[in-house]
């Protein structure tokens, strides 16, 4: 079995090379048939890659402990989703996922544009080719899954951490994020190279940029989620450099989306496009880089990894790569059009990415900053969350103020006068929520009162135009109000589904606020019978009670929770030990109350030897907002996401004209 | 003429960024805590961050006012650095693992208010 599962690494290796190889050749000299070969090589290539994951799966159901990557990942004692799951835990695995998902999604990516790659962008097929043959190289010679060894009598386990439903689907999610960002890449690239810098590739990866990024965003939520119930320190974020690593490509991605519809409607910013795009790709193999290297939580040990320094020179290729295209092509990307006033749609665009950018940029200094100081002055130097605290309110409010003037905003040229009427009612709003605000006390958080006061304006605009783009439809004679409701979205599904995004990203503003600027921790040691107070709530020590489930043993504290006299139950906090991976994991009790908004979370820290027990305890106001901007997104992607005829019809017009336009 | 307004922006942006460059280099040399090797940190007075392996058994416990104490040593080396924490401890902290703590030496021994283990991905268990 693991001589098969080798095997179909070898061919898929062979298959991508060909593919990489036969295609440049085939773009170069315009072979077509040579081409359709390099294709289907690819096709090919992800049956063959399927094939391989298979066998990996299959061992990890039986478990098989003569393959050395089931032993030292799972064991006997572990439930099989989590057994299954073990496919992403480690970093063979991880590598086979992301050629599976390199091959699966470049094929369909392929294969629906077939035509245009044919005619227009031949190069995307040998470009796919060999970003997927250094996953595959790295899987045949430098990390193979399919080592085998004499099998133990059990295996090492999952880490316990590990073993949370978010861990299951964040990881795959996140994978199909970071690869997905390949196809606007490999496109992009691919009409470089063409010589095609018309805006055919953006059309073709539209969906697929904003699928990915979709599922980055969501990934990066649910492990948000993950660290808030399993980590436990009683937050959700904590600029961890593993987290950064998937927040950098987010925030590109971010950017370009954006900018390239300015691309789209008015052909302006196409250097700046190109330069995102390869920006975003090559952020999202820095992300797989940092989380599986070890690079910088120790920092020290560079040889640690096996695959750290393929990494890094794969990254440098690609970079110097593109770079190079970019150069060489600058000519065709001239814009036909330039900006027309600094107070416009387009410039709000460029504002918008500028901040992001930025912000990226500074993420970016901060987790390399420990490399580049030891570097420079001998000594390594990490910044902390106050460093991407600052950058984060000093890059995040402008872009909040301007997710809520950019779409009232009109294209080409706005008179400050217009703006300001449009703006007049989101203002407003905004204006009495700030001083609602501060007559309650909100004033203790600076930052946190203005977030609030910038939310309440982006959402007072949104609200605004979704009743404004109703009134019009109804005017028309649509049917009902609800009629006219669906009708608009439905005729604009881009503009309104994006509105819908942006009402969560306002969402997680006001959650992030709420819990990082409003939040109340307290902690002690308590006795029997002893009482805590946090915020509203008084927990008090009842006592604590063991019991063994099938892989742990569950040791936990019980509190008595009220608020205010009223008795709202218990809660357990405790420590689970696990047998097998010999380690204890905490697991802290969260009591949601959705209609305050709030969670009272507590950590059991420490089970003293005389029966007392030190408990740390938290009240995290308006948290929930968060995971219910996780799901806000998510729709709102799924409305821009939603095929639409009319618009393909409109694209379609759109390119024979220009195609003659070009002709005549 | 649209042609001639633009390297004006092209000015201003670039201006901006350089500002925004210089701005963080500043910020970033100028907060930020130094992290060390066990073997480095002789000489350190202020608030610096340790990186280094557990070794030997950790005894006490770091909800109590003495502390939980154990022995740190440079991943490749041998100096060690006793280490005093109080604080919460996450999951993954066990002797022959990778940690970093936070704090400052005194009196030969390091005291510290923060214990990070590494991000738990990474870890391969090996059975006992």
């Amino acid at each position: 079995m693991p001589g098969l599962g080798s095997a179909a690494l070898v061919v898929a290796f062979g298959l991508v090379l060909y593919a990489a190889l036969a295609g440049g050749y085939a773009a170069y000299r315009g072979r077509r048939r040579l081409l359709d070969s390099a294709t289907n090589a690819l096709y090919a290539s992800f049956a063959s890659v399927l094939l391989a994951a298979l066998v990996l799966l299959a061992a990890l159901a039986r478990h098989d402990f003569t393959f050395s990557y089931v032993a030292s990942h799972t064991s006997h004692e572990l439930p099989l989703g989590y057994t299954l799951a073990s496919f992403w835990s480690g970093q063979e695995g991880s590598l086979l996922l992301w050629l599976l998902v390199l091959t699966g999604i470049g094929s369909a990516a392929v294969a629906l544009n077939r035509r245009l790659i044919r005619t227009v962008l031949p190069w995307t097929v040998p470009i796919l080719g060999a970003i997927a043959s250094f996953f595959a190289l790295l899987l045949v010679f430098v990390a193979s899954p399919f080592a085998t060894q004499v099998a133990p009598a059990d295996g090492a386990g999952m880490n316990p951490s590990l073993q949370n439903p978010y861990m299951l689907a964040h990881p795959p999610l996140l994978y199909l994020g970071y690869v997905g960002l390949t196809i606007p890449f490999a496109f992009a690239m691919g009409a470089l190279a063409s010589g095609r810098a018309d805006e055919r590739w953006i059309i073709a990866t539209r969906r697929w940029t904003l699928a990915s990024w979709t599922f980055l965003g969501f990934a990066i939520l649910l492990g948000a989620k993950w660290a808030y119930e399993e980590v436990g320190w009683g937050g959700w974020y904590a600029w961890d450099p593993v987290e950064n690593a998937a927040l950098m490509p987010w925030l590109v991605a971010t950017a370009y989306l954006h900018s390239v519809m300015v691309q789209e409607k008015k052909n302006m910013l196409r250097v700046w496009n190109a330069v995102l795009v390869a920006g975003a790709f090559c952020l999202s193999l820095f992300g797989t880089f940092l989380t599986r290297s070890g690079v910088i939580n120790s920092i020290h040990s560079f040889t640690q990894s096996s695959i750290g320094a393929w990494f890094l020179g794969f990254i440098a290729v690609v970079a110097g790569a593109s770079t190079a295209l970019i150069l060489y092509r600058l000519p065709l990307l001239r814009s036909r059009t330039r900006l027309e006033s600094l107070i416009s749609r387009e410039a709000a665009f460029l504002y918008n990415n500028l901040f992001l950018v930025a912000f990226a940029l500074t993420v970016l200094w901060g987790v390399i900053y420990p490399l580049v100081s030891e570097a420079v002055r001998g000594v390594a130097v990490t910044v902390g969350a106050p460093y991407y605290d600052f950058f984060g309110i000093a890059f995040g409010l402008p872009l909040v103020l301007l997710m809520g003037i950019g779409p009232l905003i009109a294209w080409r040229r706005a008179s400050l006068r217009a703006l300001g009427r449009s703006l007049l009612w989101p203002a407003g709003t905004a204006v009495i929520v700030g001083i609602l605000l501060l007559l309650g006390g909100a004033g203790s958080s600076p930052a946190g009162l203005v977030g609030y006061t910038f939310a309440s304006f982006v959402l007072a605009a949104i609200v605004l135009e979704f009743v404004r783009g109703t009134r019009a439809r109804h005017a028309l004679g649509d049917g009902s109000w609800f009629a006219s409701f669906t009708s608009l979205v439905g005729r604009n599904r881009r503009r309104y589904g994006g509105y819908v995004v942006h009402a969560a990203i306002v969402l997680l503003l006001v959650g992030a606020v709420g819990i990082g600027g409003f939040g109340t921790t307290r902690e002690a040691k308590l006795a029997q019978g002893q009482s805590l107070q946090v915020g509203d709530y008084t927990l008090t020590y009842l006592g604590s009670q063991q019991e063994r489930a099938a892989n742990s043993q569950e040791l936990r504290a019980r509190l008595a929770v009220s608020r205010g006299g009223d008795d709202l139950g218990t809660v357990l906090a405790g420590k689970n030990r696990y047998f097998a991976e010999q380690q204890t994991s905490n697991e802290v009790a969260i009591r949601s109350d959705w209609l305050r908004a709030e969670d009272l979370f507590v950590i059991a820290d420490q089970f003293n030897p005389d029966g007392s027990v030190f408990v740390k305890a938290l009240v995290n106001p308006l948290v929930n907002l968060i995971w219910l901007a996780g799901l806000l997104f998510v729709a709102g992607s799924l409305i821009t996401l939603w095929p639409d005829a009319r618009e393909q019809r409109r694209l379609a017009r759109r390119f024979a004209e220009e195609g003659a336009l070009a002709r005549a | 003429m649209a042609r001639r307004r633009s390297p004006a922006r092209l000015v201003i942006a670039l201006s901006v960024a350089a500002a925004l460059a210089i701005f963080l280099v500043y910020t970033a040399l100028a907060g930020g805590t130094p992290s060390l090797r066990p073997s480095q940190v002789a000489g350190h007075d202020g608030r610096v961050s340790v990186a280094g392996k557990v070794v030997g058994q950790p005894s006490g416990a770091a909800r109590s006012p003495d502390g939980l104490r154990f022995t740190i040593r440079d991943v490749e080396g041998s100096a060690t650095l006793p280490v005093v924490y109080r604080g919460s401890v996450p999951d993954l902290f066990r002797t022959g693992r990778d940690v970093s703590v936070e704090g400052s030496l005194r009196n030969g021994v390091f005291v510290a208010d923060k214990l990070v283990t590494k991000c738990p991905s990474k870890y391969t268990n090996k059975p006992a």
